[in-house]
């Protein structure tokens, strides 16, 4: 075509949203095709686009800490083949090159247009068994990569000419448990790629290769503009914020996550110092460098405006400094980082969060919870209907989302970093597809952190095997230190995990763990509860009420934490406050008189 | 059904639209003619304003109300109202019984949120709230075993408890009733014995899908909607029988498609989100016929609403996964729908001045009653009509073809109120009502195109409605678009929709088997069952002298281990032999590589769901629209555009030389609708004497 087409601002948010879309048709792709359950139900995957020189330019609704670290794998994908051609396609969970975890496959497909790299669709699934040394995709305890005992795939080619190479195909299937249903989630991710070099084709045919440069420079710089603005809003401080981990063999006192924060309010722009942190540690507890970078991003996107682009542009106003050989993102082969996109990666997210919230009220979050415990635990076993083993996660646990100066804790928050994104499993489909029942999965009273405004309400779940043994490992950080509170909110509720024996008595477990069992016995877990916002006392009184009346705070609590009085009946929605002796318990509570 | 016939032996449609402002009615016959009537809505007794709609209607044809019904063998009828109850919450006070043990259904849906950095919003609350929603001793495993039995003592007293607290219906959803129904049958004995009248919905009988949320939600949706729906339509159908309508009486649902009144009553939830879906189908029509398009942006402008769909490459766009709400906050229906977007945005939306002092409009609107305050029925707030008259752009003396008159006064008095707060004057405070809503359309129009990656400068654009004449020449220039087109049926676009519509009857049943075991005797015996249960309806619409398409047959497929099925239509009727199960699955894997872009060649193909589609055709109309008035000379009005007021040509619909062309400032006046035609725009009278509004 004559010349590209004058950009206009319609056209400008035409294709950012077109580019959006793709990536969202990418997503069904995955989500419909997926045989594993933590892909077709949980939607523990992301797709991404990233520009030819790495940059990250859409990311629709995918996991935060899959997507915001994809260019570093593009970058290592364009090392390590400089003679990238059309129908190639890449599989790399290497987190030394880039990569969030060795449970994390990515999927890289080049786009090409005329000869020349323009894109790279890339499809990142969590995967149901990555031929760990247990039957598990986390291993917190591993002391090291070999250890883990995963296949490590440091971006090998495993398509040409839009054909498998069937010797990485044929040293997967022989590796991991359950081959072919991790062939079909990988035929998934070929989908998911393909798609989207379709659409992206697509696109650059009916706008023209000039105008999908100018385009994605645009974009980029315009998001880097609002970003910019965003931070402007906010006052030039030096912050520090600290969430320790829950402690582990070798770590009594809990691992400390610490993060300094720089604001630059009149440049509008943030510098996150992760430097003050321990050395890599001898278990997967470490931050792969994506991890890192993706958790000190996370943070501060969630105190920002939310209609940000969230991608390569607006990232340049944030630095994230790292020190090689940290536990904290500075990963050093061997080093594990098995659970690196979990439990550190969620304390990193708190504390950024938690810590912007000392710039003062309207500012910042509490923490949020991060429990993978139980309704999040990876299962395994035999399945005698067809004979065949199994192994999965589950998401279907319920950790409480973090109060806002505004807003309640979102319930079905599941976790920092993949908060709101990951979709939770049909206990009808769980069952159905594999030999367990859940016996009970209810929300928990007065879970959620105390506040002006409240955390969300942790969730509480009970299963077990119905035929055959199952094995079932769980790593629930926030059992010991759960999440806190900001602005004189309270802390939510913790976690735990127990067993139920044949017998109906209930044993407590360590919340990181596993547990055999056998039909009759049973896993009960409690993920955590969001920290609240603000003090207790002064959240609106109609608010605790309709709390009360829903069940997610008991009378106790009404009245001995946000100090209200109240007439009438639950069981006819009768309520009403009683507003002078409201205002007395009030300041009776305040001054310490009564108990809290 | 016996065929009635007036005098003449014509024979009617007649079909309907009934809004939250105006009621409107097109009435076609088989000699080609069309006729349209618009009145008020009459909320208290939704028949009177229904009647006289199709009273305006016949009189165009020389007849009366009675005569066309007492000769219509069709009645399709549609209406916003199941959609506005759940929207603003004047549902029934519904309570959910579930299993025990999982309470938290309705509270935590599928999860997941389009706004994964946004913390400034509280979660939403659950469909139906959590101090109505009680847990059932009972539990049936996946295989349909009784894991524990169901404590008829304790759920006799839950449900008499639910009288207590004031429950007017009732949603019953269990873990695998669609395996075995039998908890929920009793536990809806129960009901039908302990709470006679309160009408209930078991989850098992109205939408047997896995998936706990989505059940569950389309059975809350479903019960919550029986009482005031299964009064509305009762109403209706009662009124039209004892005007003296014998025919087949029919309902849009929510696919633009229509189905047997009686089935909507059973089923309300199906009518949830059918107010857009005629739209489209008129404006697909239009966009084939005489734009040669099959890309169309569909807007529909009533008193109320504004509505906007899509028309891509020929078909209408829709959703498997229709919310009320915002995707994953609001409610899930657990049924597809026709892709819409709706704002509060029409003729009667109210303008309001805000406390930072911002003139803002709707999205209150003042409905039918009192309405607009130009309509001197009590109405006093000054809403988008009053600034249209204000502006000198509706003929107080001419609204709706001369059968209302407006009163420009209190449009006046009313906009005035608004202009002394703002301390502008009243006609530019009349043009700022009109430009702030049409931001508002704009915005939707946005919504459902750019924020989906849809340039509309690529798309025609379709406007139909009772207001769409008053500022689609400014949106369509907003979005950059050069044309827009206002059919002459444009004041009932949707109803007009309905006459286009097919009669589309489903049933489906389950039953899974593979590819490598396949079961031929059992899936030829389903074939056949879908078969007979289709006949009968076949023969019902046969009789009253449709044309019925072939019955189509589809199966719901996917490979083994996925839980996402895809639907194809089946080559033959049945599988008589191996080579038409490898055609099945060639055909799936085809399928799969088009929608996926891979396939597994080696794997098994499971088979889970077959359904059976029967089409009928009614009659449809031409696209000409209603017969045009003789020829008249314009009149002339003063209207205000830009800086001041301006003497334009008012010329009445239809009157216009077909492939005339004539330079704005103008107005057009038809008997249900006003265009306005601005200065810099151009109209253009089409060959088939539509309105093509030329804005570049």
């Amino acid at each position: 075509m004559a010349g590209a087409p004058e950009l206009d601002g319609t056209l400008l948010a035409v294709l950012a949203n077109r580019f959006e879309a793709i990536v969202r048709e990418m997503t069904n792709t995955l989500f419909r095709t997926g045989r594993s359950a933590v892909l077709n139900m949980a939607r523990d995957f992301s797709c991404s686009i990233v520009s030819a020189d790495d940059q990250l330019l859409a990311a629709a609704e995918g996991l935060q800490v899959h997507v915001l670290g994809a260019g570093l794998q593009t970058a290592s994908m364009r090392e390590l083949h400089p003679d990238l051609a059309r129908g190639d396609a890449f599989l790399h969970n290497d987190p030394y090159l880039g990569n969030t975890h060795t449970a994390d496959f990515t999927l890289l497909v080049p786009v090409f247009h005329a000869g020349e790299h323009v894109f790279t669709a890339c499809a990142k699934a969590h995967q149901a068994d990555c031929g760990n040394a247990a039957p598990s995709t986390y291993m917190p305890y591993a002391a090291d990569l070999y250890e883990e005992g995963g296949l490590n795939f440091p971006c090998v080619q495993i398509q040409r000419d839009y054909r498998d190479i069937d010797d990485i195909v044929r040293m997967c299937r022989r590796r991991i448990r359950v081959a072919d249903m991790w062939y079909g989630d990988y035929l998934a991710m070929v989908g998911a790629g393909r798609i989207g070099e379709r659409r992206i084709g697509e696109t650059i045919e009916r706008y023209g290769a000039a105008t999908i440069k100018a385009f994605v420079e645009r974009w980029l710089d315009y998001s880097e503009q609002r970003a910019q603005a965003a931070l402007r809003e906010l006052p030039t401080c030096e912050l520090r914020g600290s969430s320790p981990h829950d402690p582990m063999p070798g770590h009594p006192d809990g691992i400390p996550v610490q993060v300094g924060l720089s604001i630059d309010g009149e440049e509008g722009r943030v510098v996150v110092d992760l430097t003050d942190n321990v050395d890599c540690l001898d278990n997967g507890l470490n931050l792969s460098r994506c991890s890192a970078m993706a958790g000190s991003v996370i943070g501060i996107f969630n105190c920002l405006d939310p209609d940000l682009p969230h991608n390569a542009g607006s990232f340049r106003r944030i630095e994230v400094r790292i020190r090689q050989g940290s536990a904290i993102g500075g990963l050093e082969f061997p080093h594990s980082a098995s659970v690196a996109t979990t439990n550190l990666s969620n304390r990193l997210i708190n504390s950024v969060q938690a810590a912007v919230a000392a710039v003062g009220d309207g500012h910042g979050l509490a923490e949020g919870a991060g429990a993978m415990g139980v309704g999040y635990s990876v299962f395994s076993g035999n399945d005698r209907r067809n004979g065949s083993p199994y192994v999965n996660q589950m998401v279907i646990g319920n950790n409480g989302g973090p109060a806002s100066a505004t807003a309640d804790g979102w319930v079905t928050y599941a976790m920092p970093d993949c908060a709101k994104t990951v979709y939770i499993d049909s206990v009808e489909v769980l069952e159905q597809r594999y030999p367990l029942r859940i016996r009970s999965l209810r929300l928990l009273p007065d879970s959620g952190g105390a506040g002006r405004h409240r955390g969300g309400p942790a969730g509480e779940m009970v299963y077990g095997p119905v035929a055959d043994p199952l094995q079932a490992f769980y790593f629930a950080d926030f059992a010991h230190n759960p999440p806190q509170g900001v602005r004189g909110g309270a802390p939510g509720g913790a976690a735990r995990a127990a067993k139920i024996e044949a017998d109906g008595s209930a044993v407590p477990r360590p919340a990181i763990g596993d547990v055999e069992l056998v039909p009759g016995e049973w896993v009960l877990g409690v993920e955590s509860g969001g920290g609240g916002y603000g003090d207790p006392l002064e959240r609106d009184p109609e608010l605790v009420l309709d709390d009360l009346l829903e069940g997610w705070i008991s009378a106790a609590a009404a009245r001995d934490v946000y100090g209200v009085e109240w007439v009438g009946t639950v069981e006819d929605d009768s309520l009403e406050v009683v507003g002078e002796a409201t205002k007395t318990r009030r300041e009776r509570l305040r001054e310490g008189l009564e108990k809290k | 059904m016996s065929l009635a016939a007036d005098s003449t032996g014509r024979r009617f449609k007649v079909t309907c639209d009934v809004g939250g402002t105006f009621t409107d009615v097109v009435v076609t016959d088989d000699a080609g003619a069309t006729a349209i009537g618009k009145s008020l809505t009459t909320p208290g007794g939704l028949v009177v304003g229904l009647t006289a709609a199709i009273e305006a209607a016949a009189a165009d044809l020389d007849l009366d109300a009675g005569t066309v019904l007492a000769g219509c063998d069709l009645f399709v009828y549609a209406t916003t109202q199941a959609t506005n109850a759940v929207l603003v919450g004047n549902t029934a006070r519904t309570a959910l019984l579930c299993t025990e043990g999982f309470p938290d259904v309705l509270v935590r849906r599928e999860g997941g949120s389009l706004r994964p950095y946004d913390f400034s919003a509280s979660p939403p609350p659950p469909y139906v709230p959590r101090r109505l929603t009680f847990e059932l001793p009972e539990r049936i495993g996946a295989a349909g075993e009784v894991v524990v039995p169901l404590d008829e003592e304790a759920a006799t007293a839950i449900v008499r408890g639910l009288a207590r607290r004031g429950v007017e219906a009732v949603a019953v959803s269990l873990l695998w009733s669609i395996v075995n129904p039998a908890h929920e049958l009793r536990v809806g004995e129960l009901i039908a014995r302990e709470l006679p009248g309160v009408p209930f919905t078991l989850s098992h009988q109205l939408n047997p899908i896995v998936r706990e949320y989505r059940r569950t939600s389309c059975a809350a949706i479903d019960a919550s909607l029986k009482p005031i729906m299964q009064a509305h339509l009762r109403e209706v159908a009662t009124g039209l029988r004892e005007l003296g309508f014998a025919g087949e009486l029919l309902a849009a649902n929510s696919l633009g498609g229509v189905i047997p009144m009686a089935d909507l009553e059973a089923r309300p939830v199906y009518a949830v989100r059918s107010g857009p879906s005629l739209a489209p189908v008129a404006g697909r029509a239009y966009g084939e016929a005489v734009l040669g398009s099959a890309d169309v942006i569909v807007c529909d402008t009533g008193g109320t609403s504004f509505d906007v769909s899509l028309v891509r490459t020929g078909e209408v766009v829709t959703t498997r996964e229709t919310w009320l709400g915002e995707p994953f906050a609001g409610h899930l229906t657990g049924l597809s729908s026709v892709d819409a977007r709706s704002v509060g945005a029409g003729g009667g939306s109210i303008a309001w001045i805000d406390s930072g002092g911002l003139l803002r409009v709707g999205p209150q609107s003042a409905g039918a009653d009192p309405g607009p305050a130009c309509y001197g029925n009590g109405g006093s707030e000054a809403t988008v009509t009053d600034a249209a008259v204000v502006l000198g752009y509706l003929d107080p003396d001419r609204f709706l073809g001369g059968r209302m008159d407006l009163d420009a006064e209190a449009a006046e008095r009313a906009v005035g109120a608004i202009a002394a707060q703002t301390g502008s004057d009243v006609p530019a405070t009349a043009a700022a009502i009109l430009t702030i809503v049409n931001e508002h359309m704009v915005a939707a129009i946005k919504e459902i195109t750019i924020n989906q990656g849809v340039d509309p400068r690529d798309s025609a654009l379709v406007a139909g409605g009772g207001a769409a004449g008053l500022g689609i020449a400014a949106i369509a220039r907003e979005l950059g678009c050069r044309s827009v087109l206002l059919p002459r049926t444009a004041g009932a676009l949707s109803a007009f929709g309905a006459q286009h519509a097919d009669i589309v009857t489903e049933v489906g049943r389950s039953l899974l088997t593979d590819s490598g075991d396949f079961d031929f005797a059992a899936v030829n015996a389903i074939l056949a069952e879908l078969d007979a249960d289709l006949a009968a309806t076949a023969g019902t619409l046969r009789d009253g002298g449709l044309e019925i398409a072939p019955v189509q047959h589809f199966v719901e497929a996917r490979y083994a281990h996925q839980v996402w099925e895809l639907g194809l239509p089946l080559a033959g009727d049945r599988f008589d032999d191996e080579a038409d199960l490898e055609r099945l699955v060639a055909d799936f894997h085809a399928a799969h590589e088009r929608i996926f872009a891979v396939t597994d060649p080696g794997q098994r193909v499971e088979a889970v769901h077959w359904k059976g589609r029967l089409i009928a055709r009614p009659r449809k109309p031409g696209l000409a629209g209603p017969t045009p008035p003789p020829p008249a000379p314009p009149r002339r009005r003063r209207a205000h555009f830009g800086d001041g007021a301006v003497e334009v040509e008012v010329h009445e619909g239809g009157s216009l030389e077909r492939g005339a062309r004539l330079a704005g400032p103008l107005l057009i006046t038809e008997p249900t609708t006003t265009i306005v035609v601005p200065p810099e725009a151009t109209l253009h009278v089409t060959d088939q004497g539509d309105y093509l509004l030329e804005v570049a």
